[in-house]
Order: structure tokens, then C-alpha cells, then sequence
């Protein structure tokens, strides 16, 4: 009987643990649901080294992945750094998230392109922990470089320290983390011309006076922390932005139902209120969503992805947004892709006024981040307006 | 081995549930050789020095799988423990921060932990009505929420004096880290009162039969509230060793964890219901877990599928017994027409 | 003599006790935002809580089996982002093929935690946790780290939108429907009989197996229901949507006096109680309670009226019987 257990225990776990590696193979070999969107080449994805999972994978929809790899080919050989035979690793906030998606696929199409190897890690929750086991497990592969869009800006710094004293090349993308604990920063656009291209929105929107609120996302969210920061600074610092009265800083801790009830008070609480400012993807929807369902006067801006906000984006009163912003994700991975491989073969050390080419985005020179660190800043963020906006709700 | 359970109340029941528990944890002990293997062969890297490496962040779990089998034994549940982790993770870097000197650190974020853990042991046992799932649910949101008020509104915290909190984190000759001593000293206490004190032995008969315990003379309410506060004073040393591995707490510390700890525990034989399972099972559980999430890692098998890998092992690790108990019955069943 | 009566009335019911707890709260949050209580507020409360209550409904079939269910919202998540994909890629449009599918995907969920915990005799918190994981897990699989969001889902989102009268139609026939059967159906009586002495109520001639897996299936259905619902009111699929919100559906359960040993709650209690969780949630960021100190000051509330709760049953006990305790 004992021996029966064992068996019938031993069989199901290893049965489990394998359909687990099938599903997780296919899973970050990215796929696409049915109907997969026109594939450029960073949909060739990782050819993934899950070795192991690869024969039994026919069961689950990794079959359509198989023909989709030689297109790795076909990405676009840039730079001329080739680095194959190296593993460059991206590390995102959490899984499941378009914004991420994007930028997987543009880091991917880089280092690829130059003949390197991908490893996506995309942890389950978006937190710190999860983070550190993903980047532990980074280290004992023994990559070669880590891009890091990180949960909290100085938890990381034990194990990323770690990870440079083990060789590995250490940057961030999107959200930093403390100068002692990377080389670099690639910032998606600096704080300042973030704040400045909200609260002027906000001018603009609210025609010159009047009371607006911010929708942000959970309270420590550093990205928006900042920014928040900025626009305030900013509006104390200049007379025309006087009559502005910022009421509330509200947060939806980017789950939509939290954000729609905190958009609904905002409007209950503040009969007079002119404009909301969500600096934030998901809280931008769930408002957007509200004050649209409720032909609401209150107008709407800030940070979001262009295909899930085009449905709300318009000039006339049936829309609650006339315009809003962000930058491409997928630029912003492959900058992180180049000052990779450029850190990598030595190109730059991460100080300030290093130079490199980032293949056809042109040449960056590294500048001061004002924390100890260098960063990369890839440009002003981009606006979203009612002309443009069906151009690129299909993009990302 | 497992024939220490023997030494349980339980032994007095029927011949059989002794025997499954004794293949339950032989079982465990086989599986947890045959995951090493497995694991070697699907990562190059599953290699000594990198587990060692990677392990004290699920260690730093393992330390409230000791206090949670004894609160699951007497047959209760406390799923505020991550909130705790949390708590006492930002209590420890507010103290420190202060400038106080190490061993009131320490100190400190353990008394927060206890405080924590008598709280919910007041509660569940002034009101012995109340599901401890509902009293630690009300206690997990308000112990994380303070933890957010006293963050405010940057929502993390960072040590200043990182020195000061690197003892925590050392290894002993560049390769065994601390927290491997640590968690193995509290294990071996932890066994020992479990399975060998007055204390144990009445935990194991509140969560066979709370009624009887209380007429056999078990001051059931004092055993509780102990469990509880063990359970918060070591909820306090996983907050310990995780910030000296994070440099500092934020909100989403410990999310989460009170379900990986459950999970362990179940998983190694300790059934929710109460008066069952030793911790010997519950340690092979949890170091099984443990070593297939990392060696899983390392294969770079996504986050997603290793939960779904976690969620079905659970499952069928509570299947068997089931599963078993049905079989017999039936022969039972056959034998007796 | 006049307080005694007044003790007696709130605790003679415990609706009674927790209407009376709701007007408390009404009169506070009034006197803290005199524009609370305007249909504007209300409508939202159902709306915004409509999933809590339509789960508290199959978690009060649960319960009353002296079981629990904690993978419910990641059923949610998984028909959610299923049918948000489907309807993403166009694929299926129909609102009502929509909804159906995810009924199904919901029903079967739960149909196989009800076959695990029936058959395979497993505890329900433990089993209902592995698939909190492994359903979790396959919304992340489905959705392949895509949204749906806004434009994809519009024709869909229709239904939940602000001023339809969809997601109201469907909270009342849900709770109309499970008022009836729990109270005048034998399929109801079962289940009280199931969870208040499964052993009598296996000697009286019911299969308790079958009765517990139905009630799984049907909070399955409902875990499903509410994913479809979530998706269409708030325009948005996300694999972590509704994540940890399984805690406010017990919670509500457990503060509308369904007792979690089994046999005893009611419809009337359960909806009450959901009002309340749902009372909470809306009217903080009203009363301007800081944004940091909500989930402290909502974990105290949830504790104080289950204590509450608790106090007021121990005062009528004490009048009953004054003899004993144990």
C-alpha cells in the first residue's frame, strides 16, 4: 500500500510539473490568442531555452509558435554589435500587462537582431518579492546583462549589488531604482516635462482656472509619486497656474473597480470640479469609463495606452478626454535593449557623458539623473489627440 | 522518522490513520529526493551553491511554517500573517532608522510581531464564537493597513544603516547563509515542543476534540492564545530576515504570504481540519516547494504556470488520503457483506 | 424596562440587528456628506458591488454546508479574461452567447471543486486554494498578457454601462431566485440539512455528495456570472481583476450572521450584509477619510460588527439560559 502511494504521488507531481513546463514554454513564447495581430518580427519572441517542455508542448497552442521562429531572422540586424552567444534578461513590474507586452516584443526584436539570447521574466504579483526571486534565479543562469523596470526603488539594491559583483550588467527601464544599485537608467521622459505636459493639460483644459484632481495609482507608485511631485512644484513656481486649486489626490491602486469609485466620489465630493488628471493606465480607463457613462462636463487627462483609451478620446462632449500622453513602451525597451549591449561589450561604463549609437533610434549620450546615477531619457512624452489616435490604437 | 507520530493522541485512533501518516511522511521524503533529481535535469544551474543563494527568501517564509502547523493542528487558521510580515518589516527599518543600536532592533521587530500575534490570540479567545478566519481577516487588513499609514505616502521605507542589518544577511564562509542556522535552530524547538511537551500534545487534542480537551483539563483558550503569539513573534522574525534581504518594507510586503505557508504546511501532511500531521512533514513540504519554485525558476518556466504547478500539487497532495479513505471504506464495505 | 424591549428587538433578528447597524452607519456617513444618500450614490452601490453581492449569494450556499470557497475571484478572473479575448479578437459578439460562456467556464470551475471536496472527502479551504492558484494562473495563460479594454469590449460593455439597468436586473433575480429556493424548495431544505448535521442528513435519505456539489457548481456559476458582469460594467478585462476581493464576499457572508459551521444564514442577512461591505467601500473616500487610512478604518468596521455580532448573541443566550456555558 505504502509503495502504491508513493508511486500514484511521485507519477501525478511529475506529470503536473511537466504539463506545467508545456504551458509555460508556450505561454512566454508568446503566442497570441487566437487571431494573433500581424506579426512583425518581435513576435518570433524568445525560441525559448525550455528545452525540457519542448517535445510534450503539441498538446497546448504552442504549435503555432513553431512556425513563427524563423522570422527571428528576419529582424532587423542594427547597430552592428553583435552579441551572440550572450543572455540578456528583462525583468518587468508584473505579468499579464499590455504596457509590458510592448515592451518585451521591442527588446526582444533588439537583442535578437543582434544574435543574443532573451530571457523574459514576468513575476506573478507586482511586488518587490517576486522580483527578487525572478532576478535571484537570473543570476544563477549566469546572464550576461539584466533590465529591470522595478516594484520599489531601493528594495532591489541587495540583490542587484549582487548580481553586479557576479559580472552581470545591471540597468532599469521605466521605473528606476537607486543609483547604487544600477549602471544606468533608461527614463521614458524626464519628470519635469512629464509634470509640465499635465499641469499645462490641465491649464489648457480647465480654460485657465477652477479646481482639478489627480487619480493616481496605488500611494507608492514612485513613477507617479514623482510626477505628482513636479506638477506641484510646478504650479507653485509659476503665477499662471495661480488659479488652479488642486483638491485631492485620490488613488485607485490600479485595479479598475477602486478607480471607478474613487473617480465617482471625486465627482460627488466636488461639484465644481473642471478636470481630472490620471497619470496612470488603468485609472485613466475606469475614469474616462465614468465620466463618459455619465455625459459628465468634467474633463479628462494624463498617462494612457492609446488602444484601450481611443474609445473615450475625442474633442466634442460625447468624449471625456480631448488628449492625453505617454511614450512608445517598445522604444523604451529597445533603448534598454542597446544601453545593454552596449554596456555589455563595453561600450559604456554608465557614467555620465558616455555616448552610444541605439542602432536606428539615433545616438544617446547618458546625463545626470540628479540621484547619484546617469540616466538615458528617450524624449518628451508623446500626445494622444483625436487625429492621431487611430493611427496608433492598434500599435500599442 | 515519522513513527514520532506515534507518540500523539491520535495513536489511540484506529490503526489505519497511523499508517497512512507514516506513509504520508515516508512518502514525502522519497518525493522530496526524486524533485532534487528531477530538478537537476531540467536546470544546469540547480547546483549547491545556488540554492544556497537563492533560499533564504523562501526561508524567511519557512519560519512561519512552524508556529502556522501548530495553529492549523488546533484545527484554526491565521491568514493576517503577511499583513504582520509587513508591519513589523516596517516597525524594524522606523527603529533603525532611529539610530538604535542592533540588538533593540532585533528586539523591537519581535516584540511588534508578539504584540501582533496577541491581538489576534485576545480576540479569537475572548471570543471563541468567531471563526479565526474571520477575526485574522479583519486583522490582516488592519495590520497592513497601519503599515500604510505609517509609510504614507511614499508607501516604502529604506534602512539608512544597511551595515547595521547586514549580520542578518551574511554567509558563513561565503556559502551557508545565516538564516539556514537560524531557521534550522527554531525548527528542531519547534519539533521538539510539538511532538515531546505537555503543550504539544494538548494542542494536538484541542484540534482532535475541542469539548473533551476542555474536560480532560486543557486550559484550551491559554493554548490558543500561546499559538497565536508564537505565531506573530515568528511572522516578526520572517519580517527580520526579509528586509535585511530588501533593504526596507513597503506596502506589498508579505503579500500573499499566508497562503504559501498554508499551502506548505497542508501539502506536508498537517490537514486544515485540526489534530493531524507533524511538523517533520510539514519542513519536507515546505523544502520541497521550495527547491521546485527555484529550480522551476531557473528553467525560466513563467511565474503563472509555477502557481498553477503549486495549486495542483496541493490538490493532489490532499487527493490521496481521500481518495485512500474511500478505497478502504469500500473494501471495508465488501468485506463486511 | 423600554431598553430592554429595544435590546430584545434588534436582537431578537439578526436582520433586525443588522438593519439596525446599517441605519447607524446611514446616519453617520449623512451627517459626515449630507449628498450621500442621493440615487445617484445608491445606483452606484449596487453597481459598483454587484459582483460582491452575487457572490455572496453562492457563498452563502457554501457556508451553509460548513464550507468555504477562496478561489471565487480567480474563477472570476479566468471567465473574465476568456470571454474578454473571445470578444477582443471578435471571435464571439453576442452579449448573451458572452455571458453564457462565461456561466459555463464558471459552472465547470466549481463543478470540479465540488467533485474534489465531495468525492475526494478533501477540506474546502484547502481545496478551494489550490484552484485560487491554478485558475488565477490560467487567466494570466488566456489572456497572454493582453487587456481587454475600452474599444474591445464596447459592445459588450453596453450593458454594464452607467444607467442601463442590466446589472440591476440581474442582482434582483439572482437574489429573488435564491430567496425562493433556499426557503420554499427541497433542494434549499437540503442544504440547511447538509450543513447543519451532514450525518442526519445522510440517514434521512439525502446525498449529501450530490447537495455539496451542487452548491459548488452553482457558486461556480455565479463566481462566472459575476466575471462576465465585471468585465461588462467596468469596460475592462485584466488577469488580475477582483485579486483578494474573495475576502469582502465572506466577510460579507460572515456580517450578515451566516455562521461558518454550517446550517444557519439566510438571504435577507446576507444581502444586508453586502450592503454593508458595500456601504463602506463607497462611503470612505466620501467622508474624506485619508486615502492611506481606508483599508485600517474598513478592517476595524468588519471587526467591530462581527464582534458586535457576537456580544449581542451572548447577551440573548444569557437571557435564555442562564444555567450553563461551555
Amino acid at each position: 500500500m505504502k509503495r502504491k502511494v508513493v508511486s500514484i504521488l511521485l507519477s501525478a507531481a511529475m506529470t503536473a510539473v511537466l504539463l506545467a513546463g508545456c504551458g509555460g514554454s508556450s505561454a512566454s513564447t508568446e503566442t497570441a490568442a487566437p487571431a494573433a495581430e500581424p506579426a512583425p518580427a518581435a513576435e518570433a519572441a524568445p525560441a525559448e531555452e525550455a528545452a525540457p517542455a519542448e517535445e510534450a508542448a503539441p498538446a497546448e497552442e504552442a504549435a503555432p509558435a513553431e512556425e513563427a521562429a524563423p522570422a527571428e531572422e528576419a529582424a532587423p540586424a542594427a547597430g552592428g554589435s553583435d552579441v551572440s552567444g550572450k543572455t540578456f534578461a528583462i525583468v518587468v513590474k508584473s505579468a499579464g500587462n499590455p504596457y509590458f507586452k510592448k515592451a518585451i516584443e521591442g527588446f526582444t526584436e533588439v537583442i535578437e537582431g543582434n544574435g543574443g539570447t532573451v530571457v523574459v521574466k514576468e513575476p506573478s504579483a507586482a511586488t518587490v518579492d517576486a522580483q527578487i526571486t525572478e532576478i535571484q534565479s537570473l543570476i544563477s543562469q549566469g546572464v550576461d546583462s539584466i533590465s529591470v523596470a522595478a516594484n520599489d526603488e531601493n528594495a532591489l539594491q541587495a540583490t542587484l549589488e549582487e548580481a553586479m559583483a557576479a559580472g552581470i550588467k545591471v540597468n532599469c527601464f521605466d521605473s528606476k531604482v537607486n543609483a547604487d544599485s544600477r549602471l544606468t537608467f533608461c527614463n521614458q521622459a524626464g519628470t519635469t516635462e512629464v509634470g509640465q505636459a499635465l499641469i499645462d493639460a490641465v491649464l489648457d483644459l480647465s480654460g485657465g482656472e477652477g479646481q482639478y484632481a489627480i487619480l493616481s495609482a496605488t500611494s507608492q507608485a514612485t513613477n507617479q509619486n514623482a510626477w505628482i511631485e513636479a506638477m506641484k512644484s510646478i504650479q507653485e513656481g509659476d503665477a499662471k497656474y495661480s488659479k488652479l486649486e488642486l483638491v485631492e489626490v485620490a488613488y485607485g491602486d490600479d485595479e479598475p473597480q477602486k478607480s471607478t469609485d474613487q473617480a465617482q466620489a471625486l465627482l460627488s465630493k466636488y461639484p465644481d470640479l473642471k478636470v481630472i488628471c490620471a497619470p496612470t493606465t488603468v485609472g485613466i480607463a475606469a475614469a474616462a469609463k465614468v465620466l463618459q457613462d455619465q455625459k459628465s462636463s468634467v474633463k479628462l487627462t494624463g498617462l494612457g495606452l492609446p488602444s484601450e483609451m481611443a474609445e473615450y478620446i475625442g474633442n466634442d462632449d460625447a468624449h471625456s478626454c480631448p488628449y492625453m500622453f505617454l511614450w512608445n513602451p517598445s522604444d523604451l525597451a529597445k533603448l534598454a535593449a542597446y544601453s545593454s549591449i552596449a554596456l555589455v561589450n563595453g561600450e559604456i561604463k554608465g557614467e555620465v557623458g558616455d555616448t552610444f549609437t541605439a542602432g536606428d533610434m539615433g545616438e544617446y549620450t547618458l546625463t545626470d539623473a540628479g540621484d547619484g546615477g546617469s540616466e538615458i531619457i528617450l524624449g518628451p512624452p508623446f500626445q494622444f489627440n483625436p487625429d492621431n489616435i487611430a493611427e496608433w490604437k492598434d500599435v500599442y | 522518522m515519522a513513527g514520532k507520530s506515534g507518540r500523539t493522541i491520535k495513536a489511540e485512533q484506529k490503526l489505519t490513520a497511523k499508517q497512512l501518516l507514516f506513509t504520508w511522511e515516508g512518502a514525502l521524503v522519497v518525493l522530496f529526493i526524486a524533485v532534487n533529481i528531477f530538478n537537476m535535469s531540467i536546470s544546469q544551474s540547480y547546483t549547491l551553491s545556488n540554492v544556497l543563494r537563492e533560499m533564504p527568501k523562501y526561508l524567511a517564509e519557512i519560519f512561519m511554517l512552524f508556529p502556522m502547523a501548530y495553529i492549523l493542528v488546533l484545527g484554526d487558521i491565521d491568514i493576517s500573517v503577511g499583513s504582520i510580515v509587513c508591519l513589523t518589516g516596517t516597525v524594524t527599518c522606523y527603529i533603525s532608522n532611529a539610530g538604535a543600536p542592533f540588538p533593540v532592533v532585533i528586539l523591537g521587530c519581535l516584540l511588534t510581531g508578539l504584540l501582533c500575534g496577541m491581538l489576534n490570540g485576545f480576540i479569537t479567545t475572548s471570543f471563541p464564537e468567531l471563526p479565526s478566519m474571520i477575526t485574522t481577516l479583519g486583522t490582516q487588513i488592519i495590520f497592513r493597513g497601519i503599515a500604510e499609514i505609517s509609510l504614507g505616502g511614499g508607501g516604502s521605507v529604506s534602512y539608512i544603516n544597511t551595515k547595521q542589518i547586514m549580520p542578518l544577511s551574511t554567509k558563513l564562509g561565503k556559502l551557508v547563509p545565516v538564516i539556514i542556522l537560524v531557521v534550522i535552530v527554531v525548527a528542531v524547538i519547534y519539533t521538539v515542543v510539538l511532538q515531546c511537551t505537555t503543550f504539544g500534545r494538548s494542542l494536538y487534542a484541542i484540534g482532535s476534540n475541542k469539548v473533551s480537551a476542555y474536560y480532560a483539563g486543557v486550559d484550551v483558550q491559554r493554548c490558543r492564545f500561546i499559538a497565536y503569539s508564537l505565531m506573530g513573534l515568528m511572522a516578526g522574525m520572517c519580517g527580520l530576515f526579509l528586509t535585511a534581504y530588501t533593504y526596507g518594507a513597503n506596502t506589498t510586503t508579505g503579500q500573499g504570504f499566508e497562503m504559501e505557508v498554508i499551502a506548505m504546511c497542508v501539502f506536508g501532511g498537517i490537514a486544515s481540519t485540526g489534530g493531524k500531521g507533524t511538523l517533520i512533514g510539514g519542513i519536507t513540504a515546505g523544502l520541497i516547494i521550495t527547491l521546485l519554485r527555484i529550480a522551476l525558476g531557473q528553467a525560466n518556466v513563467n511565474s503563472q504556470m509555477i502557481l498553477v504547478v503549486v495549486g495542483a500539487l496541493l490538490i493532489i497532495a490532499v487527493l490521496i488520503p481521500g481518495i485512500k479513505g474511500r478505497i478502504d471504506d469500500m473494501k471495508k464495505l465488501r468485506s463486511a457483506a | 424596562m423600554k431598553e430592554k424591549s429595544f435590546i430584545k428587538m434588534i436582537t431578537g433578528s439578526r436582520e433586525a440587528l443588522l438593519f439596525f447597524i446599517l441605519i447607524v452607519m446611514g446616519i453617520l456617513i449623512t451627517i459626515l456628506n449630507p449628498t450621500f444618500f442621493s440615487p445617484v450614490n445608491i445606483g452606484q452601490i449596487f453597481r459598483n458591488n454587484a459582483l460582491t453581492m452575487i457572490m455572496a449569494l453562492g457563498m452563502l450556499c457554501v457556508m451553509l454546508t460548513a464550507g468555504i470557497d477562496i478561489s471565487i475571484t480567480s474563477t472570476l478572473a479566468f471567465a473574465g479574461m476568456t470571454i474578454g479575448m473571445l470578444t477582443k479578437y471578435n471571435i464571439v459578439n453576442s452579449t448573451l452567447l458572452l455571458f453564457l460562456i462565461a456561466m459555463v467556464i464558471g459552472l465547470l470551475c466549481g463543478l470540479l471543486n465540488g467533485l474534489i471536496i465531495a468525492k475526494g472527502k478533501v477540506a474546502p479551504i484547502i481545496c478551494t486554494m489550490g484552484f485560487m492558484y491554478i485558475w488565477r494562473g490560467m487567466a494570466y495563460v488566456v489572456g497572454n498578457s493582453q487587456f481587454a479594454s475600452g474599444e474591445d469590449v464596447r459592445e459588450f460593455a453596453e450593458f454594464g454601462k452607467d444607467g442601463t439597468i442590466g446589472p440591476y436586473i440581474i442582482l434582483i433575480a439572482c437574489y429573488a431566485v435564491f430567496f425562493v429556493m433556499l426557503k420554499w424548495t427541497k433542494f434549499g431544505r437540503k442544504i440547511y440539512a447538509v450543513g447543519s448535521n451532514p450525518e442526519a442528513a445522510m440517514i434521512s435519505g439525502i446525498n449529501v455528495d450530490n447537495t455539496l456539489v451542487s452548491v459548488y457548481t452553482i457558486m461556480g456559476l455565479l463566481a462566472g456570472l459575476a466575471g462576465a458582469l465585471s468585465v461588462s460594467i467596468y469596460a475592462s478585462a485584466q488577469p488580475n481583476m477582483q485579486y483578494g476581493r474573495e475576502m469582502d464576499v465572506i466577510a460579507a457572508c460572515v456580517i450578515g450572521g451566516v455562521s461558518m459551521s454550517g446550517g444557519r444564514g439566510s438571504v435577507a442577512g446576507t444581502f444586508l450584509g453586502a450592503l454593508i461591505i458595500s456601504i463602506i467601500a463607497k462611503a470612505l473616500p466620501l467622508v474624506n477619510v485619508p486615502s492611506i487610512a481606508q483599508n485600517t478604518v474598513k478592517g476595524v468596521i468588519i471587526l467591530v460588527v462581527v464582534i458586535f455580532n457576537v456580544i449581542t448573541r451572548r447577551m440573548v443566550d444569557k437571557q435564555n439560559l442562564e444555567r450553563r456555558e461551555m
